[in-house]
């Protein structure tokens, strides 16, 4: 992927460039609002990371400005201030994910990738398939290989969120968001706690293991 | 607060007050004046209408000519009837005919208002008319003007003084309030000033009189005890922050130390992993401690939104339902429907995670935690409770500050953060944490 770093921190800037660089990406950096709008407006770019406070021009209104001006390139907008109210309006202002700093690397990467440009909606837009899984949404079925899998509800919103980003890695602070709507860490480990269960359910009878965990970043779904 | 001399020094007590005396003292002035000169336009015209009637009374008696006049005239002298009016009847020639008044008659007919005259031997002023008869003889009736003076004089006198009175009371009114108001902002100020300087336990004198100005010291005193209990708060958490940090910044200290230290690779591996897992329980720390400011903060409950908190409460149940079952304990629930809250989802959501996670990690396999939400009497009313070994006696409010834990947590993790953000995010939807009495451990929320 070709990625946009707007971060006026030189030592974060540094690493989080560093480390996708490392994954593969192409990397630009800027460390300036106004600076960075423009790269972006000249386009080419599969994901923007945008810090939230840079100088010349706040990363908040860069990303109002790129969307008014039709750039639709997403955006993971990165703060050192979890305020409240703040992650609703960053996300309301155009940005399509939100970091909290500090975040350990595999979580932007994790993030980053997951902004990348979805696959092509299949044609019956109710339909969630990944390798041998399918899922009907407006039936809030699931089947493996063509066997029926039942679900609770939240394992079903779960899986649903995976096979969504099949071959991707969902981390499991993405999973508490994206499933459960929290924007903390309970010290509980619900998501491992549901992932097992899910897990179980997905993989009897079957040799291969549906959900695959990637050590130290989360889980993904092979396939699409 | 100057009451000094300035552009403003009118704005000050001493100043209004003495604005106030001035004008009463004008308007006095003003009316004594009008007073004055309507009084004596009164008395000259009475005067005058006097003296025209008696004319006319002695033309009119003395109808055959100026003899008959002259005898009126003497008539009147003789009788004494009108003391105060004077006559005098001259001849073409100027020759007194009759009248004994003291006086050159006018050449002209008509009124004089001063007429210097004199009465034994004495200069006085009369108001005369001088009226021409026929055959060239001049009739001067004239009445003397010390009524008149006098009364100028009188009210003069009268007018003076009021102004005067006023004045003085004015200004010495102006003074007192002046005075009075000083001394009792002076006090104010000092409190004030001793206050700016460092000594915060100063608190403004109240002279128990219940006057205006003490309703104003009893309303300092109230927000500077208000002050002061937050400031007291404030360096008490900042103390426990700065205590209860130190720990774990030892503890990555000595790991990094060790790292140091030590010369085998693996060795270094694992001491750095560990100090690295210190740091980050040091951020979790800083992150929850935030989390606290920030909730305690909210001013605004701007972007609160109805929610359905019957349907949150089953979500978090359903969500802990696997964790608590694969821990040995078992969660009991018991939610009243279609009860909606004005709030901030996911704050409830942690209100309620952070109570679970607490049950769970605080007390032993076999524990039942049971969960209820119920609507009474207006106010809702979420209760978490287990029938785990509770807490001790006496450690009930005090589990919901920072870094407060029980007794009997002390060697399990955890930091003391969670329950103080539970009572935070209560606060910050009006309602209030508490601690109920035991058995086991049990937790009301009421909003």
């Amino acid at each position: 992927m070709r990625i946009l770093i707007i971060e006026d921190d030189a030592e974060t800037n540094r690493f989080i460039a560093r480390g996708l660089t490392e994954l593969g990406h192409q990397v630009v950096v800027s460390h300036d609002g106004r600076d960075g709008l423009f790269q972006a407006m000249e386009g080419g770019f599969d994901a923007l990371v945008i810090d939230r406070m840079v100088p010349g021009l706040d990363g908040l209104s860069l990303v109002r400005a790129l969307r008014a001006a039709g750039n639709a390139a997403p955006v993971l907008m990165l703060t050192a201030i979890g305020g409240i109210a703040d992650r609703v309006e960053g996300l309301e202002g155009g940005a399509d994910d939100y970091l909290v700093k500090p975040f350990a690397f595999s979580e932007l990467a994790a993030r980053v990738s997951a902004l990348g440009r979805r696959q092509a909606a299949t044609a019956d837009p109710a339909r969630l398939v990944a390798g041998d899984i399918s899922i009907d949404l407006n039936r809030r079925t699931v089947s493996r290989a063509g066997q029926r899998v039942t679900l609770q509800p939240r394992e079903f919103a779960l899986l649903a969120e995976l096979v969504r980003n099949a071959g991707r890695v969902m981390t499991r602070t993405m999973l508490l968001e994206r499933v459960w709507d929290f924007d903390f860490d309970p010290k509980t480990n619900i998501v491992e706690t549901h992932l097992s269960r899910l897990r179980s359910k997905l993989n009897a009878g079957f040799d291969t293991d549906a959900i695959e965990t990637v050590r130290g970043a989360g889980y993904m779904i092979r396939g699409g | 607060m100057r009451l000094g001399v300035g552009t403003g020094w009118w704005r000050s007590s001493f100043g209004l007050v003495a604005i106030v005396g001035i004008v009463f003292a004008l308007t006095t002035l003003a009316i004594g004046v009008i007073a004055y000169v309507a009084t004596h336009e009164a008395l000259e015209q009475q005067l005058d209408h006097r003296i025209a009637t008696e004319t006319a009374a002695l033309i009119d008696e003395g109808d055959d000519g100026p003899e008959g006049v002259a005898v009126a005239i003497r008539r009147r002298e003789a009788a004494r009837s009108t003391a105060s009016l004077d006559f005098l009847l001259v001849d073409p020639d100027g020759r007194t005919v009759a009248g004994s008044l003291g006086a050159t008659v006018p050449a002209l007919p008509g009124y004089v208002e001063l007429l210097p005259y004199e009465r034994n031997g004495e200069q006085r002023i009369a108001q005369s008319l001088t009226t021409l008869l026929p055959g060239g003889h001049r009739l001067l009736v004239a009445a003397d003007r010390a009524p008149i003076d006098e009364m100028d004089r009188s009210l003069l006198k009268l007018f003076v003084g009021t102004f005067g009175l006023m004045l003085v009371l004015g200004i010495g009114a102006a003074w007192i309030v002046g005075t009075v108001t000083r001394r009792r902002l002076a006090s104010i100020h000092g409190t004030a000033q001793a206050i700016i300087g460092g000594d915060l336990g100063q608190r403004v004198p109240v002279s128990g009189a219940g006057d205006e100005f003490d309703d104003v010291a009893v309303t300092l005193n109230r927000m500077l005890d208000r002050i002061g209990l937050l400031i007291d708060n404030l360096r008490q958490v900042s103390s426990d922050v700065a205590h209860d940090l130190r720990t774990p910044l030892t503890r990555l200290h000595n790991r990094l130390d060790e790292a140091l230290a030590t010369d085998d690779r693996e060795g270094q591996r694992g001491a750095i992993a560990a100090a690295s897992a210190q740091s980050r329980e040091l951020l979790d720390i800083f992150a929850a401690l935030l989390r606290i400011a920030e909730v305690e903060g909210i001013g605004s409950q701007a972007h609160f939104k109805p929610l359905d908190l019957s349907a949150l409460v089953e979500g978090v149940d359903e969500t802990y339902r696997p964790d608590m079952e694969a821990s040995g304990h078992s969660l009991t629930a018991d939610i009243a429907p279609d009860i909606t809250l004005h709030g901030d989802r996911r704050l409830m959501q942690q209100l309620l995670t952070n109570l679970l996670d607490n049950a769970l990690s605080h007390t032993p396999a076999g524990t039942t935690v049971h969960l209820s939400l119920t609507l009474s009497g207006g106010r809702t009313l979420l209760v978490v409770t287990d029938d785990g070994p509770g807490v001790a006696d006496g450690e009930g409010a005090r589990l919901f500050q920072r870094f407060a834990r029980g007794e009997r947590s002390r060697t399990s993790d955890g930091h003391g953060l969670g329950l103080a953000l539970v009572a935070a995010i209560a606060a910050a939807h009006g309602g209030s944490a508490r601690l109920m009495p035991g058995p086991g451990f049990k937790v009301a929320i009421e909003l």
